[in-house]
């Protein structure tokens, strides 16, 4: 027994050494002792897949926006810029046709050189409905996209819709004529080597730990990216995400921790900064056909009662922007007038509260994300809860996975939630599908309004941003007076990076910008 | 002791068949389908149903399960919801790794707590048994979570002594990686040396006051030899418990994977579960399942070696 049990014993050790000789090094972990100029940034969450039409969550997209690009892309400002374009399209007098002429000489990372034929198959197989991409529903105002020449495309909406140009850089993205077809759909949801445009091919992907690409070398802008390698790390553990940025295994973070934030970017080594996201609502869904959302005086009553500014303070540690309408201030259509309806009030919280069908109060459910998406919020809904509280207003918090919570308010379920949703940087599309009828999140709301749909056709037709701004202005008067919604504020982008990495901006679209960064 | 083994690998695989019943009923009982997260909340109910039917989701719970059982029992666990990656695949990338911290955690947290049980029972009293039970306490109040922030803070940020987080692969020296394993071992360990170290000292006192070993001692046989006797019966429950550890441990390196970003099958499931790809989760928790039935198999078959009266049929 006593050998045989040795005996064992051996096997048994010979077996546990084999276990890290199977963990295989990443080429990425190999060059960087190498030398190899690598850019290694840190984000929280980790996606489902890398096709830019199937991705659901933002911060991922750092992996799409490196190896695929568009006609436009919105820059780091929130600014829209041509990219495969050569300008911003021309649009036609009755301006539903959007007419792009492409830049000479661009290629695919496999080699194969950009034509309309691209463009066209790009947006066809973004549309078809037998793909069922995830993002298809954006890009559904879309009619046609017709080639004309080979390097002139024209994109024809339904009705004047302007709004898809913010949609291209975070939602789509251009690939070879047929390559779904002879790839299939799966290499681009996994392995998609060569099918962009973009700084970064596609190199390897080890799922929930990291994505890498390797450096585009014939890249059309000269002289980037800076990177041999880009390899974006899932941690989702705050902490750690840290500790890799203060022990230099990480050059950047996504979504610092904010209690910590202020902090982190002081210290020696570290810069941070963070700005307002054009598009991140920091809100609470309310569902106007369950009681006692069904009344607007009691809505307003909420809208009142909720002081904004100490809310951003002390339950967001400043990382949200208050505001009392879906427009941010940083915006150009935001208008102050309308922001101002709404303001801490006690008093009139309680008038309103008085006029109500609810005079003495009510209780409602308050659904609250238990995992933080984009922003924890579960600080806030303790502070508001508080000072509901004191107008008689009783929110019973309810701890649910935010894809549970989403599903319940997008259901017409849940009485309220409070989240954090992103969109692209323009005013339109998360009141669109929020307010207006039978959209995705309609049953959120339950409340629709003649007047806000001819408000968003007027605004989807007007090419001009001065006139638009009026419109937006008056937009969001009525969405202050009839508060179907209490807009808590926008939620900002925010960053740590080493002192070694330059020329990184944090971007307003939320999602990181590797291509011109410069790593230590 | 054939006829026990025989007796443990039957009731072992009748267990398993049981556990994947209950894991598979448990998993289809969550509400929210798993095309949520792959086609995101702003799917349609439409994509919802064609989503569940193209995976068999939408079929009676029974038919779901002869379907997944068949291929599992040919040792084909199919492919994960959410990723559609080869879970055969996944798990022959991840198991290794969870494997290899799991192990030399255990060996760590027996090795330890065997002496430092040992000590404290032949000490009985004194001060050094006093401050091993000291240790104990803290091991096993600590939350490992909050421990393994901590280890990080001290050793990786301001004494760079050791990584904060991953496992350093071998191809990049194995100095580095042992290196990038002492905090997590560590953190996996620390709980399970309280525990074993508590046990195997109670269990050692209790044989060193029987008779038997009094009777050793009078007849003048030295006190190592009279120490080995009475470890070997001492060790008996601290073996099946230990086998119970050997489990428990893959859950928590669900936390200790997480902390220390590590990319093991424990990390996994927990990515699982929050993205509700069921068909991961239940190929990993089988995968546990089995590990812990072998674990308490060979436990079995130790404590019969140990007192061979344990591995004779029952009358």
């Amino acid at each position: 027994m006593q050998s045989a049990f040795g005996l064992g014993r051996r096997r048994l050790l010979q077996a546990a050494a084999l276990g890290p000789t199977l963990a295989m090094a990443p080429q990425w972990e190999v060059d960087a002792q190498t030398g190899a100029k690598t850019l290694t940034v840190a984000i929280s969450n980790s996606p489902a897949n890398i096709d830019p039409i199937n991705m659901i969550l933002h911060d991922p997209l750092v992996i799409t926006e490196s190896i695929y690009e568009n006609l436009v892309e919105v820059d780091v400002n929130g600014d829209l810029q041509p990219q495969l374009a050569k300008a911003l399209p021309e649009l036609s007098a009755d301006r539903l046709t959007h007419t792009f002429e492409l830049r000479e000489g661009i290629t695919f990372q496999n080699g194969q050189p950009l034509t309309a034929k691209d463009v066209k198959y790009s947006f066809d197989t973004t549309l078809d409905p037998k793909r069922n991409a995830a993002r298809r529903s954006v890009f559904t105002n879309i009619d046609k996209v017709t080639v004309d020449g080979p390097m002139r495309v024209h994109v024809t909406t339904k009705i004047p819709y302007r709004q898809w140009l913010w949609f291209m850089t975070k939602y789509m993205g251009i690939w070879p004529d047929g390559s779904r077809e002879k790839y299939g759909d799966e290499y681009f949801k996994r392995r998609p080597v060569g099918m962009g445009t973009g700084p970064g091919i596609f190199e390897s992907w080890r799922p929930n730990q990291y994505v890498s690409l390797t450096r585009n070398s014939n890249y059309w802008q000269k002289g980037i990216p800076h990177w041999d390698r880009l390899v974006v790390q899932f941690v989702p553990e705050d902490a750690t995400r840290v500790a890799y940025l203060l022990t230099n295994k990480t050059g950047i973070i996504g979504a610092p921790p904010p209690r910590d934030f202020a902090r982190l970017k002081k210290q020696s080594g570290l810069t941070g900064a963070a700005r307002s996201t054009l598009g991140g609502w920091s809100v609470m869904l309310l569902n106007s056909l369950k009681p006692p959302f069904d009344d607007v005086n009691f809505r307003k009553a909420m809208a009142y009662a909720i002081n904004r500014e100490e809310l951003a303070k002390r339950a967001f540690f400043g990382l949200v922007t208050p505001a009392t309408v879906p427009a941010p201030p940083g915006s150009w259509w935001y208008d102050k007038k309308a922001d101002s309806i709404i303001t801490y009030n006690p008093d009139k919280a309680r008038e309103y509260l008085k006029k109500s069908k609810y005079p003495d109060g009510a209780t409602f459910d308050m659904l609250v994300p238990a995992v933080p998406y984009l922003l924890d919020v579960k600080n806030a809904a303790v502070a508001i809860q508080a000072e509901l509280q004191k107008i008689n207003i009783r929110p019973n918090l309810r701890l649910e996975d935010p894809l549970i919570a989403l599903k319940h308010s997008t259901g017409g379920e849940a009485q309220c939630l409070l989240i954090n949703i992103m969109q692209p940087g323009e005013p339109t599309y998360l009141i669109m599908v929020n307010l207006t009828p039978d959209r995705v999140m309609s049953k959120s709301s339950g409340w629709t309004s003649p007047e806000l749909d001819k408000l968003l056709d007027e605004a989807y037709g007007e090419p001009d941003q001065a006139k638009a701004k009026v419109i937006y202005a008056r937009m969001m008067t009525l969405l202050a007076e009839q508060s179907p919604y209490v807009w808590l504020g926008f939620f900002d982008s925010a960053n740590l990076w080493r002192n070694n990495i330059k020329d990184f901006k944090v971007n307003q679209g939320l999602t990181m910008r590797a291509r011109d960064v410069i790593p230590g | 002791m054939l006829g026990l083994v025989l007796r443990r690998v039957v009731f072992s695989l009748g267990a398993l068949l049981f556990v994947s019943f209950v894991l598979f009923v448990l998993t289809a009982a969550i509400p929210v389908s798993p095309a949520r997260a792959v086609l995101g909340f702003q799917a349609t109910e439409t994509q919802v149903h064609q989503f569940d039917h193209e995976h068999g989701l939408d079929r009676p719970l029974v038919v779901q399960y002869g379907a997944w059982l068949g291929p599992v029992l040919h040792g084909e666990l199919g492919k994960s919801l959410v990723t559609d990656l080869n879970m055969n695949q996944e798990i022959a990338r991840t198991l290794p790794i969870t494997l290899e911290l799991v192990c030399l955690a255990f060996a760590f947290a027996v090795g330890i707590s065997i002496l430092l049980g040992t000590v404290s029972a032949l000490y009985e009293g004194r001060l050094i048994d006093h401050a091993a039970r000291m240790l104990a306490v803290l091991g096993v109040s600590v939350p490992g979570f909050w421990l393994a922030l901590l280890l990080i803070l001290l050793f990786a940020v301001d004494l760079p002594w050791f990584p904060p987080g991953g496992i350093a692969p071998i191809s990049g020296g194995i100095a580095e990686h042992v290196r990038s394993l002492v905090l997590p071992v560590f953190c996996l360990a620390v709980f399970y040396v309280a525990i074993l170290s508590r046990m195997t000292r109670s269990s050692l006192v209790e044989v060193l006051s029987q008779d038997y070993i009094r009777t050793a001692r009078a007849t003048g046989l030295r006190r190592p030899l009279v120490l080995r006797y009475a470890l070997k019966n001492a060790l008996v429950p601290v073996v099946t418990v230990a086998a119970m550890s050997f489990g428990y441990m893959f859950g928590w390196a669900l936390i200790i994977e997480t902390v220390f970003n590590i990319g093991g099958m424990s990390g996994a499931l927990l990515d699982a579960i929050n993205q509700r790809d069921y068909a991961l989760v239940r190929a990993v928790v089988l995968v546990f399942t089995m590990i812990f039935l072998a674990a308490n198999l060979l436990a079995d078959i130790l404590n019969a070696w140990l007192d061979p009266r344990l591995g004779k049929a029952p009358r």
